[in-house]
């Protein structure tokens, strides 16, 4: 590929500007700079705490520019656009040379191919001109195609070539990266990327999309049925696992168990394992004790929002919110007691209370929300609540990613053409010498001389044995 | 055992090293050969450590192919690098690479072998990295790395040459092969290098897609590898369609390599999911 097939000028200075390669080196390395400075700025979510920091005159170029989203601004967009603009048009500029060459017969009679040959590739044999001739083109026409000869009175000519549509290849690698462009254009219109947790025993129709929070009916319902996290000796996680039932109208119609790796599919859907956690959920167990003239014990499972009359009947409570984690103390209850005369009192009581009074010593005593005696006699015990796994689920639908494997496909086929493959075109010479026969083998390649001259090495040898062992046996 | 014989393997690459300097110096072949000889034994005893580690992990029962984190990426890009270059060695029959290659991969080996940062010990997998991708993904990418090296390296030798035209200072260059089969050479690394990242980049973001989800998320080692790939397509495109050559790909391959190194070390330093590599 010489730098004068570029150099052929167009009348039209919009198409110049397109189908010129210094565009596309020039996009590239703008695309590469602007990609670096995507990955120094925070992006989306992560640069809430980055913004922050800046000046309100800074934000607003920030914003302006779209800095926070570089991949997915409008310009960033335009930038690939063009550079897609400017790969089909580079494409179609070059087409008429390509097809010049790919076409291109040259007679068989050329002499300039056999000027300087190195010796390995000429040699003799005995025989009739005209016989050894039909040998060698017998054997040429097995290797190589469009195979036309030419005879004149001291000399016969033979040329053949291979790898001709290897003038092609670079189309399909260009090809490809506009088809995986259009696959990120599928998926990004027709797609969705979401999340939902959904709890043990619970079920989602309905899951949240990453980009905007939108809500997204499913048009069928997920069940988790059950999750657990496995772990190494040394605490590192072994395995997440969601068993996942979906379920339309309330008939079960497939089971999946998704793992990290495994997702599964259902109706063009993918569901990903990407996110744990615990719940809690609504019953606790407490422990009260009424500490008048003989202290007396109860145990109680309580459900939230449930009236529970007290031991001593004094009145009733209830649990009235479950917490997982209360100001950063662990677990905790809200309890509401309603005495039988007087006021409602409300106070939260902690599961690890006990360490909770080691490490802020005083402190129920202090405050009297916190504190699990706060309506006397009673002192509330919490025992333990219930909690369950939540599975984190990623949801995506991209109708694209089939596209997108065909254009990588496409892509390193397009390599393996363009890189490693060539057009090899080669001319043969037969002339009559006083001793015998001389055959002459002379070549030229687009790509890797030294592999074609290799090839003709190869191919005179054989010819030469195969030749000289006919003759022995004539 | 394994991380043992690997810490040695760091100081048979520096010997080697030596040797191929020395051959430079000298202007003796002698010297060269030996250097051939330490680095061919080396890439044997490194192989078979590699081995060893992967047996021993299954002795542990938490067995997995030894690619999982820095150190032994590290071991394995030594490993690639000196397996292409002895490749390259044997195909050109020219042993002044050697000189300029031999460093990157000892140096790897101290990094991986004595840096304090960096644990030796087999660790399990983690979820995310258990798939069939591991292996294809960080063969392709490790590989393409190396022919970056590769192409690194003789960009310096290419520099070198150029800037001792005359031959004024005979003896160090004077071994290195002329700057046209430097370019040739160097262009056929790019090319593997580019092929290989390709590939690198396609398995990655198979895998990507059933473990996070997507084929492409913009994470900070996809989009650096993206980056060091749009910088070696623009050096294809300078040299096989503007036709440039020599000095100006010589740069702009070490440019390509900082991206390489940068994707591969400087990521770390970024959040982003890809951070099996970090430590």
């Amino acid at each position: 590929m010489m730098p004068t097939l570029e150099s052929r000028k167009h009348p039209n200075p919009v198409w110049r500007f397109f189908c010129s390669v210094r565009l596309t080196i020039t996009l590239l390395i703008i695309l590469a700079l602007v990609s670096i400075v995507g990955t120094l700025i925070p992006q989306r979510e992560a640069s809430i705490a980055f913004a922050r920091n800046l000046s309100p005159a800074a934000l607003k170029i920030f914003f302006f520019l779209d800095l926070f989203n570089i991949y997915h601004a409008i310009w960033f967009r335009l930038l690939i656009g063009i550079l897609a603009l400017n790969l089909i048009i580079c494409s179609i500029n070059r087409f008429p040379g390509i097809w010049k060459r790919f076409n291109a017969t040259p007679r068989p009679d050329r002499q300039k191919p056999f000027e300087d040959l190195p010796g390995e590739l000429t040699f003799m044999v005995r025989g009739e001109r005209a016989t050894v001739a039909k040998d060698v083109e017998h054997a040429f026409r097995k290797k190589y195609r469009r195979v036309r000869d030419k005879a004149s009175k001291d000399a016969y000519y033979m040329y053949g070539e291979r790898g001709r549509l290897t003038h092609f290849g670079f189309y399909l690698i260009h090809l490809s990266i506009l088809i995986i462009l259009m696959g990120a254009i599928v998926g990004s219109i027709f797609g969705f990327e979401a999340y939902v947790n959904i709890v043990e025993g619970g079920e989602a129709g309905i899951v949240s999309s990453t980009n905007d929070m939108d809500r997204i009916p499913l048009g069928f319902t997920v069940r988790c049925d059950h999750f657990s996290v496995d772990f190494y000796d040394n605490g590192t996680p072994k395995e997440y696992r969601s068993d996942l039932t979906f379920l339309e109208k309330g008939k079960a119609l497939m089971k999946a168990s998704v793992l990290v790796n495994h997702p599964a599919h259902f109706r063009g859907i993918t569901f990903y394992q990407a996110d744990y956690g615990t719940v809690v959920g609504d019953r606790v167990r407490l422990k009260i004790i009424k500490t008048t003239s003989k202290a007396e014990t109860s145990l109680l499972e309580v459900k939230k929002g449930d009236p529970t009359s007290l031991p001593g009947g004094d009145g009733t409570f209830e649990v009235a919110d479950i917490q997982g984690d209360f100001m950063n103390m662990g677990p905790a209850v809200l309890i509401r007691v309603l005495p039988a005369p007087g006021q409602e009192t409300s106070f939260w009581v902690f599961r690890d209370h006990e360490e909770i009074e080691k490490r802020y010593p005083g402190i129920t005593q202090k405050f009297i929300k916190l504190n699990p005696s706060a309506f006397k006699p009673y002192t509330f015990i919490l025992q333990s609540l219930d909690t369950r796994y939540y599975t984190g689920l990623q949801v995506a639908k991209d109708p694209g990613v089939p596209l997108v494997w065909t254009g990588c496909f496409l892509m390193v086929g397009g390599f393996f053409v363009t890189f490693f493959m060539s057009h090899r075109r080669v001319w043969v010479r037969i002339t009559s010498e006083k001793k015998g026969v001389r055959i002459s083998l002379a070549g030229n390649a687009s790509k890797n001389p030294v592999g074609l001259e290799r090839e003709l090495v190869h191919l005179s040898r054989s010819l030469e044995q195969g030749l000289n062992e006919k003759e022995r046996e004539a | 055992m394994s991380s043992f014989i690997l810490s040695y393997i760091t100081f048979v690459y520096f010997g080697a090293f030596f040797f191929y300097l020395l051959m430079m110096v000298m202007g003796k072949g002698i010297f060269g050969k030996i250097a051939t000889t330490i680095c061919v034994l080396g890439l044997a005893g490194h192989a078979l450590a590699i081995v060893l580690r992967w047996i021993e992990s299954y002795r542990l029962g938490i067995g997995h192919a030894p690619f999982s984190n820095l150190y032994e990426s590290l071991i394995f890009f030594s490993f690639t690098i000196i397996l292409l270059y002895l490749i390259v060695e044997w195909r050109t029959k020219n042993r002044t690479l050697g000189t300029f290659v031999t460093p990157l991969a000892s140096l790897a080996m101290a990094y991986a072998s004595f840096s304090p940062n960096i644990s030796s010990r087999i660790q399990p997998l983690v979820p995310a990295l258990k798939s069939n991708w591991l292996i294809t993904h960080v063969i392709t990418c490790f590989f393409g790395y190396a022919a970056f090296g590769i192409s690194f390296a003789l960009s310096i030798m290419y520099l070198l040459k150029r800037f001792d035209r005359g031959g004024k200072k005979g003896i160090f260059l004077r071994l290195i092969p002329g700057t046209l089969i430097l370019d040739d050479l160097n262009y056929q690394m790019v090319v593997i290098g580019f092929l290989m990242l390709t590939l690198g980049i396609i398995t990655g973001s198979v895998w990507a897609h059933s473990a996070w989800g997507s084929y492409w998320s913009w994470d900070p080692k996809e989009t650096w590898s993206l980056i060091t790939w749009l910088i070696y397509a623009a050096v294809l495109h300078s040299r096989l369609v503007r036709g440039w050559r020599g000095r100006k790909i010589a740069i702009l391959c070490m440019i390509g390599f900082s991206c390489v190194l940068f994707t591969y070390f400087g990521v770390n330093y970024l959040a982003g999911l890809h951070s099996y590599g970090k430590s």
